[in-house]
């Protein structure tokens, strides 16, 4: 098959035409995410009026502690759905790095960065089996994931015999527990930078450009150059390493491992970057966007807490929440 | 080769062959897993011991029978876990806090499903939310409310009535509760095939379009999916209040997974337009066999787990593998 310099040419225009047009459409479908961030100034507008307790740098501080499992996570699976799919194993391959990790350390004594490492490389190798099963064996990733939800769960049980870890060190502790600065903690620093290097890269570079390109059209992605199978693998081993990340920050936070950590998570991550303005069906969401979706959902709760509202009752309004925001994201697309 | 064209053909378009096609994997993996267990374990293969399964799986397969409506219409039901909850809670609520009479107290427990199916029904069809994003709200909303309702406290000490459907056996075989499963099994399969609102249901989940075209209300066949999936929901709700002489706001926690697991292994397609209950049935079966047999061979639970995690990707993955052999295969919806 050999094909004249002529018809390459005319190909590759083709492919860079199909770039092109794709950049507006990429360029507008960035800026939704846009509701959420006027719905979060409403909130927060709204919490100082009525609640004096919560404008205080200390308790912007806590807002920011507490969604920091969430954010992390959230990331990846933002980047999953970007590309039409979607991320229901970090919860369980959270508890499976956190297991991992407190195995290590507490029966194995490996010094903190090795098993540190291990535990976060743990949650690569399920991020790795989800892009696999996605991308060659061509399972939907509703399906992929969702085994990998019950497979990493079993895991994180039999590694540890399904007994917690307790008793590390106060330097690992402090990891999440000390502020610098009067700031920011280890950890929420490692979420602000995360979030914001992958911002940029979703924003400015061309491998994010091809994840967008991905979710939009897959097949036009191919055409246009993009290699759907290892960058969509590549979205899924993010996903699950971050979530390794988040199993160690969690054991940091509560000074231990536990087999059942994390349960029903995936549905806050969702939860949160659905909120931003992400949208199910790919090709749509920012990382800003996201984290500003783990803020609302923070914010509320906290907000909620500060008024005394009891723990059940922000359950069912952050159900209306996401209800709302997607719904008038909705109704403004179909006019 | 000649087989591969025999079976694109037999696809093509008559609903039974369809829902031959769709069983024929999950029944090869059910009767290769009987053989499995029925060699290795004695006591296995035993009239009690299926009784045993068939009564271990009413609860989750109630909760996939209603899965399989919504799955089939191309949507999912995050919900039923929660709604299974709430339901099991109201009853509760209702017998012990309000001192209601005790059916009538099921009867309210059971009519939070058609309640929390129609809200789920409404968001999907008439808001436009994608069922996920919908079914997600209901289950904070029902979550929540399961726990407002008593603070978080559960509610203990049914009468021994209610705590017997789901042991005393009837004919010397069946509970209660398993009849309600076997009722309802019976119920859904004559509904999806045999009733035009059934095949419509296909139809819409085969492509919305194509069914408004062919005159088809679609929004009321998408409400009235959700329905179905919230009221069996809410019935398990009140089997497992039964079956643990309890109610905890709790309950069913991540019970969803399981049911969409069981609506997939039995060749539901999470896509929409294909799916069948007796496949449900089978699915339901595969998961409690896999239970059971592991369970009798002193298997820890955790590594049941992992088990059912690979299974499902193996019966999907198979799915997969054939449909991209057969890619002539037309996609059905009716």
């Amino acid at each position: 098959m050999a094909f004249s310099h002529q018809h390459m040419r005319n190909m590759m225009n083709m492919m860079n035409m199909m770039k092109n047009s794709m950049k507006p459409l990429l360029a507008k479908h960035s800026s939704t995410g846009k509701g959420s961030l006027y719905a979060l100034i409403l909130m927060v507008v709204f919490l100082i009026a009525t609640t004096p307790s919560f404008v205080s740098m200390n308790n912007f501080l806590n807002i920011i502690d507490q969604i920091t499992i969430n954010g992390i996570m959230a990331i990846g699976v933002t980047l999953v759905i970007i590309t039409g799919g979607i991320d229901l194993s970090v919860g369980s391959v959270l508890a499976f790095s956190m297991m991992t990790f407190g195995v290590l350390t507490k029966d194995a004594s490996l010094p903190y960065f090795l098993s540190i490492t291990v535990g976060v490389l743990a949650g690569t190798a399920c991020g790795l089996v989800n892009g696999l099963l996605v991308t060659k064996a061509k399972i939907p990733p509703f399906i992929a994931t969702l085994s990998m939800l019950s497979i990493a769960r079993g895991l994180a049980n039999i590694v540890s015999g399904n007994t917690q870890r307790y008793d590390f060190a106060f330097w690992f502790s402090d990891l999440s527990g000390k502020r610098y600065l009067n700031l920011f903690s280890i950890t929420t620093t490692l979420l602000l930078v995360l979030t914001i290097v992958f911002a940029l890269y979703m924003k400015y570079r061309e491998g994010g450009n091809r994840i967008y390109a991905i979710g939009f059209n897959p097949e036009v992605a191919r055409l246009a150059g993009v290699k759907v199978e290892r960058v969509t693998t590549l979205v899924y081993v993010i996903s699950g390493t971050l979530a390794g990340l988040a199993g160690i920050v969690l054991n940091s936070q509560l000074s231990s491992s536990q087999p059942y950590a994390a349960v029903g998570y995936e549905l806050n991550v969702i939860a949160a970057v659905v909120i931003g303005g992400a949208s199910l069906s790919g090709g749509v969401g920012t990382i800003g966007g996201t984290f500003i979706g783990a803020l609302i959902i923070g914010v509320l709760r906290n907000g909620l807490n500060l008024n005394g509202v009891n723990v059940f009752m922000q359950q069912v309004l952050i159900g209306i929440v996401i209800a709302v925001t997607v719904g008038i994201d909705m109704l403004k697309n179909r006019k | 080769m000649v087989n591969r064209s025999v079976t694109s053909t037999l696809s093509g378009i008559p609903v039974g062959k369809t829902l031959r096609n769709i069983v024929k994997g999950p029944i090869v993996g059910l009767l290769a897993l009987i053989l499995f267990f029925s060699v290795i374990t004695p006591g296995f293969f035993s009239f009690g011991n299926f009784i045993n399964i068939f009564n271990q799986i009413a609860i989750w397969g109630v909760l996939a029978l209603g899965m399989t409506f919504v799955i089939i219409t191309g949507g999912v039901d995050l919900s039923v876990g929660c709604v299974l909850g709430l339901s099991s809670m109201m009853m509760g609520y209702s017998a012990e806090y309000l001192g209601l009479p005790f059916p009538l107290a099921m009867l309210i427990g059971t009519l939070v499903g058609p309640i929390a199916g129609l809200i789920n029904g409404l968001l999907v069809s008439k808001i436009k939310l994608p069922p996920f994003i919908a079914t997600l709200s209901m289950f904070y909303v029902a979550r929540g409310l399961a726990n407002i309702i008593t603070d978080g406290d559960q509610i203990l000490n049914y009468p021994a009535w209610f705590i017997g459907f789901n042991y005393t056996r009837y004919l010397g075989f069946i509970t209660v509760s398993g009849i309600v499963f076997l009722f309802l099994v019976g119920s859904s399969l004559f509904f999806l095939t045999k009733t035009g609102t059934g095949r419509n249901l296909l139809a819409v989940g085969g492509s919305e379009e194509v069914a408004r075209l062919s005159g088809i209300n679609v929004d009321r066949h998408l409400i009235l999916a959700y329905v179905i999936s919230g009221t069996f929901a809410a019935i398990a709700g009140i089997m497992i209040a039964s079956r643990v002489n309890a109610s905890e706001p709790a309950q069913g926690t991540t019970y969803e997974l399981y049911a969409i697991a069981i609506a997939v292994i039995g060749g539901t397609s999470l896509s929409g337009g294909e799916g069948s209950i007796l496949g449900t049935l089978i699915g339901a079966f595969i998961i409690g066999i896999l239970n059971n047999g592991l369970n009798l061979n002193g298997i820890s639970p955790f590594i049941q787990t992992i088990l059912v995690g690979v299974i499902i990707v193996f019966a999907v993955g198979l799915d997969m593998f054939s449909r991209t052999r057969d890619s002539s295969r037309p996609h059905h919806s009716e």
